[in-house]
């Protein structure tokens, strides 16, 4: 896999991208290397499924640009950033029938046109049997739970094979076991040479998951750097508003929310 | 739910089975009962009228297909663009204003009100058309149906206005052609030919509607231009509809319907979707119709009594049958 790096340069972002909006983030400045990890935290309403549509190249950011491989993302060809970036929305809506491995080989068709049908099926039945769906493959994705359905957009959004994985809060629905295994393929995903930003809620997940994170305090402000930098204690309750615990055990750490401290 | 492969051999072997099928019964019965018509009646009556039917109600289907596709709802129905009532004003406004017997008065009056309709539609949703990738914006394709339904009341309230005023002799022309009625065809190839222009604009592109139809957003970060797509689709589907409505009148129910039995036998990815749910109009229409003017002959019926009281079971018993 080809690594590339993305560049936010002065970047601000207005709820709603529209000028009038409440403002989300301003002067972010960052860059992502292939192999990091990023998550994306903040409250909710914070901007993370904002920022995520706004690389994705979904929506203008309010000021700033940015720099996908060293271009500009507006300068790029939409088929091209289609090879390059894979982005996860949050909600799905699957108005008409359709099986999950057939909502898979959308993403393959529309990056690799060349292959033949037979092998555009056999990836994505392979992708979905790394998310451990390959029993959903032939299943109406209506008839899916959340957390299967989950699945199945995840497995799309590696089928298409684009070295930047933008994922919005992919383990909203999924259980522990399939959060590690989603966790293993993100680490895989980026030993591979790429390059993955997610949004999360938890912390924990954050912390294993993650070498870098970048945490929107939903006031405007933002926080950004290696895990280790960003999820702190005073970061952290700045940015939620309320007590967090943090206890170290070895290099790890782990997160709990004050709950009677914040009553 | 498990969902099979789609059987296309046995699709196409149906479609080459049924379509002709249906051709030569339409052509083979009339008022007078069964059998071959001597050749004017052959060549002046039944053929125009049943090529008329195919096309009518392939074009309808095809729009049905189109706009469910890319308004991403599996209520979509060629009416729901108000082009249908444009049309309908069109050709009432010419059966009242025009003389009685006035050169394709109804047909060009529906022809310029469904124009009319649409360009209004158009206008409208241009920029809502583009729109529905931001996150908090309505969604693009909600405008186009509300302006579309919209439209379309406008356009139900002309019609009322001119039953009220008509007088008797025209008030049974405008009854026929609000119901839909194959009677009044007169030209069979300007459906055909829209027909083919809607199917030449939409299906190369065909799978591409297939991901917009999973979601607009998604879809162009697989690099679907879904803007320029969901414009050429509805006015594919405009088009479509603005000629079959010209030539039979608003014929109900088989825009809706026939995407979805086309989907319930297993095609359901659109470069599929859109030839057979087309195929299946045209065979549904023509079979209605026969029975529309042959149940009681000498006098006829209206095609879109006959399409929805034998189409609105047919759906349902496709729709709740209980699966395996």
């Amino acid at each position: 896999m080809k690594g590339l790096s993305l560049r936010l340069e002065n970047i601000a972002l207005r709820a709603g991208a529209k000028t009038e909006g409440r403002l989300l983030c301003s002067g972010l400045n960052m860059t992502m290397n292939p192999g990091e990890r990023w998550v994306l935290l903040g409250p909710n309403g914070a901007g993370k499924s904002t920022l995520l549509m706004t690389i994705a190249g979904l929506i203008q950011p309010d000021a700033g640009s940015i720099v996908l491989d060293e271009r500009a993302l507006t300068a790029w060809q939409s088929e091209a950033l289609a090879q390059t970036r894979a982005w996860c929305p949050q909600f799905w809506l699957d108005p008409f029938p359709v099986s999950a491995w057939e909502t898979t080989a959308c993403a393959i068709i529309a990056t690799r046109q060349e292959l033949e049908a037979a092998r555009v099926e056999e990836i994505a039945r392979e992708w979905l049997r790394e998310f451990d769906a390959s029993h959903l493959a032939d299943t109406d994705v209506r008839t899916l739970s959340g957390g299967e359905r989950q699945r199945v957009a995840l497995a799309t959004a590696c089928a298409q094979d684009a070295p930047l994985l933008l994922l919005d809060e992919p383990t909203s629905h999924l259980d522990w076991s399939h959060q590690a295994v989603l966790q293993r393929l993100l680490k895989r995903w980026s030993q591979e040479g790429g390059t993955v930003l997610t949004a999360v809620h938890d912390l924990n997940l954050a912390w294993t998951l993650a070498t870098h994170a970048l945490l929107l305090d939903g006031q405007g402000g933002a926080k950004w750097g290696t895990r280790e930098e960003v999820l702190t204690v005073d970061a952290l309750a700045a940015a939620y508003g309320v007590p967090v615990n943090i206890i170290e055990d070895g290099g790890a750490r782990w997160f709990r929310i004050d709950l009677e401290g914040a009553a | 739910m498990i969902l099979k492969p789609p059987p296309i051999v046995l699709a196409c072997l149906l479609a080459a089975l049924l379509v002709p099928t249906a051709l030569l019964i339409g052509l083979l019965s009339g008022s007078s009962g069964w059998g071959w018509p001597t050749g004017d009646i052959l060549w002046l009556i039944r053929v125009p009228r049943v090529l008329a039917a195919f096309g009518t109600g392939a074009a309808l289907a095809l729009s049905g297909a189109l706009i469910q596709l890319v308004t991403r709802n599996p209520l979509g129905d060629p009416h729901v663009l108000g082009v249908t009532s444009g049309a309908s004003v069109g050709a009432l406004l010419a059966l009242l204003l025009l003389p009685t017997g006035f050169w394709f008065g109804p047909e060009i009056g529906a022809s310029l009100g469904a124009l009319a309709a649409m360009t209004l539609v158009f206008t409208l949703a241009w920029r809502s058309m583009g729109r529905g990738l931001s996150p908090s914006a309505q969604p693009g394709t909600v405008v186009v149906l509300l302006v579309g339904v919209m439209v379309g009341a406008a356009c139900g309230a002309a019609v009322s206005f001119m039953l009220a005023v008509a007088n008797d002799a025209q008030l049974r022309n405008i009854v026929f052609w609000l119901l839909g009625d194959l009677n009044g065809a007169s030209l069979w190839w300007p459906v055909w030919v829209a027909v083919a222009i809607a199917f030449a604009m939409s299906w190369p592109r065909a799978r591409e509607l297939d991901w917009l139809a999973r979601g607009d957003a998604w879809a162009w970060t697989l690099g679907v231009p879904v803007a320029r797509r969901r414009r050429v689709a509805i006015l594919s589907a405009c088009i479509a509809t603005g000629v079959a409505v010209a030539t039979a009148g608003s014929i109900g129910f088989v825009g809706l319907v026939a995407p979805h039995v086309v989907r319930l036998t297993g095609l359901r990815a659109a470069r599929l979707l859109l030839p057979f749910s087309a195929l299946f109009g045209g065979v549904f229409l023509v079979l209605a119709d026969t029975v529309a003017r042959t149940i009681i002959a000498p006098a006829q019926l209206p095609v879109g009594v006959i399409s929805a009281s034998v189409g609105v079971p047919l759906f349902l018993m496709l729709l709740l049958r209980r699966r395996a």
